[in-house]
């Protein structure tokens, strides 16, 4: 009885067929699984990341130095140059390989986090990076930089409850 | 032999398109014939169903970059418009002539720019050994990126202006992630602790956006 019609089954498969695709792209959009086997790619070097939060009010626990990389013991001082808050707090860090043909995922927290692919060693020393800074579901900016080891980038994120949240990048030496 | 509606005819109908003569006509036809009628309310609810659920305008990709690229465009038309009776005005020569010529516009934009460019690198170059953004781009129109380099905080600085607000009552949850193991054949990224405890697992999902399943108790 349901759309006996020849002409009219056809209006109906076109509308189907669009309504399943939606559907099936939400569906994929949940899928994931973990592999049993792990290979390492080839690495170029290491960043480390972190996410802190700046404020002017020392509600939450300061940075211990002995969580900061050799190079960045004066994190939080170098911070309260550019973003003029008082207090800095540590809310997570991630030491990642660079991989050499694969992307690497920074992630200190799964509220911000950054992907990093690199496109080979600078002249003058240094990576060559593509990232892309992410807030959960939403890429926030994608930028092409040039980083060197020692000389941090700093990301200045959302504002979050009476301060800011800003993601710090650096390219590691192998000591630290 | 009754002829069956014609398709246009039922798209028209069902998205609301008709005038009220054709309307009236359309659903007449309906009436005297149940069966279609059944199967136009079928339609009509599998039409509903898809309005719900499927976008109708789905985002331009790169609209931002599209937009300013049309902006660019009428600039240079609208130049041209004007540009056009000052030539004809013009013609039996002066000594400014030159001045109104089209390639004195393109030539004077490059020498500028250049210039602009040379100046800003000038000013705003960090100090060598440092690092440098290149190039910035923001999917959000409303989100603008700024990148300088800090000479007071030896650092590079990308700085996001008009970001919304994390709301303040969500948590920020931060991890201490000690190492990570990739796995390239599935697009995982499994982070763990430094008693060896997974922390997050990351994966990607269909529209390639990554998908963090958090393993912290």
């Amino acid at each position: 009885m349901f759309l006996r019609r020849p002409h009219l089954r056809r209006v109906a498969a076109l509308l189907a067929a669009c309504w399943m695709c939606a559907a099936a792209h939400g569906q994929e959009a949940k899928k994931f699984e973990v592999a049993p086997e792990i290979r390492k790619p080839a690495t170029e070097g290491k960043v480390w990341g972190a996410l802190l939060y700046g404020s002017s009010s020392a509600s939450g626990a300061s940075v211990a130095k002995d969580e900061l990389p050799k190079a960045l013991q004066d994190l939080p001082a170098r911070l309260g140059k550019v973003f003029h808050f008082t207090h800095f707090e540590l809310l997570g860090q991630h030491t990642q390989d660079v991989f050499r043909e694969y992307e690497s995922w920074v992630v200190p927290s799964k509220d911000l986090f950054l992907k990093v692919d690199s496109k080979g060693r600078a002249k003058d020393g240094g990576m060559n990076l593509h990232l892309q800074f992410w807030r959960e579901q939403q890429v926030l900016v994608k930028s092409d930089a040039i980083l060197r080891a020692d000389s941090p980038l700093f990301i200045g994120g959302p504002k979050w409850r009476h301060g800011q949240l800003i993601f710090v990048l650096m390219l590691t030496k192998d000591e630290d | 032999m009754k002829t069956p509606p014609d398709e246009n005819d039922i798209v028209r109908w069902l998205d609301g398109e008709m005038d009220a003569a054709e309307k009236a006509a359309f659903e007449a036809e309906l009436a005297a014939d149940p069966a279609l009628k059944t199967e136009m309310e079928s339609l009509g609810t599998l039409g509903a169903l898809l309005r719900k659920n499927v976008a109708a305008d789905p985002p331009v990709p790169h609209a931002d970059f599209f937009n300013s690229q049309i902006q660019v465009r009428i600039a240079q038309e609208e130049m041209d418009r004007r540009r056009q009776p000052a030539g004809r005005a013009a013609a039996g020569g002066g000594l400014l002539d030159w001045l109104r010529r089209p390639w004195f516009v393109a030539a004077a934009t490059a020498a500028i720019t250049a210039l602009a460019i040379v100046l800003w690198q000038d000013r705003g170059a960090p100090a060598a050994g440092t690092s440098i953004v290149l190039s910035n781009y923001t999917p959000n129109p409303e989100v603008r990126a700024r990148a300088f380099h800090s000479d007071e905080a030896n650092a590079t600085v990308l700085m996001l202006d008009g970001l919304s607000e994390m709301p303040a009552e969500h948590k920020i949850t931060g991890h201490r992630v000690f190492r990570s193991e990739t796995d390239q054949e599935v697009a995982t990224t499994t982070l763990f602790s430094s008693d060896g405890h997974v922390l997050l697992v990351l994966a990607k999902d269909a529209l390639d956006h990554p998908r963090l399943l958090d393993h912290t108790p």
